[in-house]
């Protein structure tokens, strides 16, 4: 996007700037979480509920740096998500035709879902920190840990919800998301809704290493993410134009 | 955007940005989640998983390995639910701290009750669910059950600094408020609910009687305070959508 030099120094030109700052943020820390993905000993494949506490226990002792990186990555570069988010509701605040009920909403579910990806790191790496630590205590650690990242998906949930609706009833001459942003996000929403089985689940498809709960679940937050990514800075690029800071 | 005409609604003085069309469809729809999810919390925590009335917290280690292994399966179930839909809470939650911000009062308080609650949601709603996920997930050693037992227990009924500032600043909103989104008088009930909160910190040092997790008086009489007063303000959230003028929103 290309900032008009007479609008270099208006007011504001600092809130599209900040916004493109927040969108860039969060898309460096996206990258460096997904090294952090590929990283992670225990995705590839994704261990398994079924192993017994001293499989857990050796994985543990025989992969601790690796599990330390990404899980330490995780911990740091998680949350800085978060920026990209709050552009979300920026943009949705700006919906004319609407009373910005949804943006408060979904503001809410970004803040309290982010708090269980900032807690599920925690878990792993709090079970790598001491990698001789009892058996049954390393389970413990790493069935929270896979419990809390795989399972509560709900404030996602709220969050697509709340989006979804706020775009289909985002009837103005001037659309701030175009509709099948709608679409999208609900699709994503009932692809990640079923992993809430992986906190009961031991094997099959819904079980955390499953194919719905963990690739399934993962794949469509990725997807949803990336391309929101495009949605959101072609959205920040429309406000600018129409507040005369772009072409 | 362009759409938006800066005009006085002629409604309630903070409305002053007009938005079009005319619709509270929006507002409608976030206000009924409210209802849904507090039935399904109900359902969920009262029939499925058993945490209201909670299980006792003076009993022996054994004795909490057979009430898991009694209620295994409705845990399973309601707690797995409550993964899907616990963002519910923070629409909710969200939604309060939309009608706060038409207070005259301003946004401060409906920020700050927005944020502990948000907050709150972790320890004092899912943090239970997911430690009785886990102690129900697998055969553990009887002294690993025991401490997720504990754990659950006294973050869901001991988170209790989240819910106290939730509501205070929601108290303190309404009691300068002008604009009568919500009556004074939820205000004092609010109140009510702090001094519930306070009393509720002796489970964190007795495990019987009526001051422990499962007693008369810091977990009923508080049960009953938070019963009344999260009617009232379902019911005033009612009130204060209906009022709402259509096509405004609160000021930034």
């Amino acid at each position: 996007m290309q900032i008009l030099a007479e609008a270099e120094e208006l007011p504001k030109t600092t809130n599209i700037k900040t916004q493109l700052v927040a969108l860039w943020t969060s898309a460096v820390s996206a990258l460096i979480l997904l090294i952090a993905f590929i990283a992670f000993p225990g995705f590839w494949p994704p261990m398994s509920p079924r192993l017994t506490a001293d499989e857990v226990a050796s994985f543990y002792r025989d992969h601790t740096t690796w599990i330390r990186f990404s899980m330490v990555t995780f911990n740091l570069c998680g949350i800085m998500l978060l920026p990209f988010f709050c552009v979300v509701v920026v943009q949705m605040k700006r919906m004319a035709s609407q009373s910005q009920a949804f943006a408060y909403c979904y503001l809410s579910a970004v803040v309290s879902g982010a708090t269980l990806f900032a807690l599920s790191d925690v878990f792993f790496a709090a079970a790598a920190f001491r990698p001789g630590r009892d058996a049954d205590l390393v389970l413990l650690l790493n069935d929270l840990g896979w419990i809390v990242f795989i399972a509560p998906v709900g404030m996602i949930l709220a969050q697509n919800l709340m989006l979804a609706l706020a775009v289909y009833l985002d009837k103005g001459p001037n659309p701030v998301f175009p509709q099948w942003v709608g679409h999208l996000s609900l699709l994503t929403l009932f692809a990640m809704l079923p992993s809430a089985c992986a906190a009961v689940m031991t094997s099959g498809p819904l079980a955390w290493d499953g194919a719905l709960s963990f690739w399934l679940r993962n794949g469509a937050f990725a997807t949803f993410t990336v391309v929101m990514f495009f949605v959101v800075r072609g959205a920040i690029h429309r406000q600018a134009v129409v507040e005369g800071v772009a072409r | 955007m362009s759409a938006t005409v800066l005009s006085a609604s002629g409604g309630e003085p903070t409305d002053a940005v007009r938005a079009d069309p005319a619709s509270k469809r929006d507002l409608w729809i976030v206000f009924w989640i409210f209802p849904i999810f507090f039935s399904l919390f109900g359902v969920i925590f009262v029939l499925l998983a058993r945490v209201i009335p909670p299980p006792r917290p003076d009993v022996t280690t054994d004795q909490k390995v057979q009430w898991f292994a009694a209620h295994a399966t409705t845990i399973q179930i309601g707690f797995a639910a409550v993964c899907v839909v616990f963002g519910g809470a923070a629409i909710a939650n969200g939604y309060v701290a939309y009608q706060m911000k038409r207070m005259s009062s301003g946004s401060t308080f409906a920020y700050a009750y927005m944020g502990s609650m948000a907050v709150g949601t972790l320890p004092g709603l899912l943090l239970v669910a997911l430690c009785f996920l886990a102690a129900t997930f697998r055969p553990r050693e009887p002294r690993i059950t025991a401490l997720l037992y504990d754990l659950g227990m006294l973050s869901f009924n001991g988170s209790l600094g989240c819910f106290a500032t939730g509501y205070l600043a929601f108290a303190i909103a309404i009691l300068y408020d002008k604009n009568q989104i919500f009556p004074k008088w939820l205000a004092y009930v609010s109140i009510w609910q702090i001094v519930t909160e306070v009393i509720a910190t002796q489970m964190w040092v007795s495990s019987a009687g009526p001051y422990s997790w499962n007693g008369s008086i810091a977990f009923w009489l508080a049960v009953i305070v938070f019963g009344f007063w999260l009617n009232c303000q379902g019911i005033f959230l009612k009130f204060a959508t209906d009022r709402q003028p259509a096509g405004t929103r609160p000021v930034d």
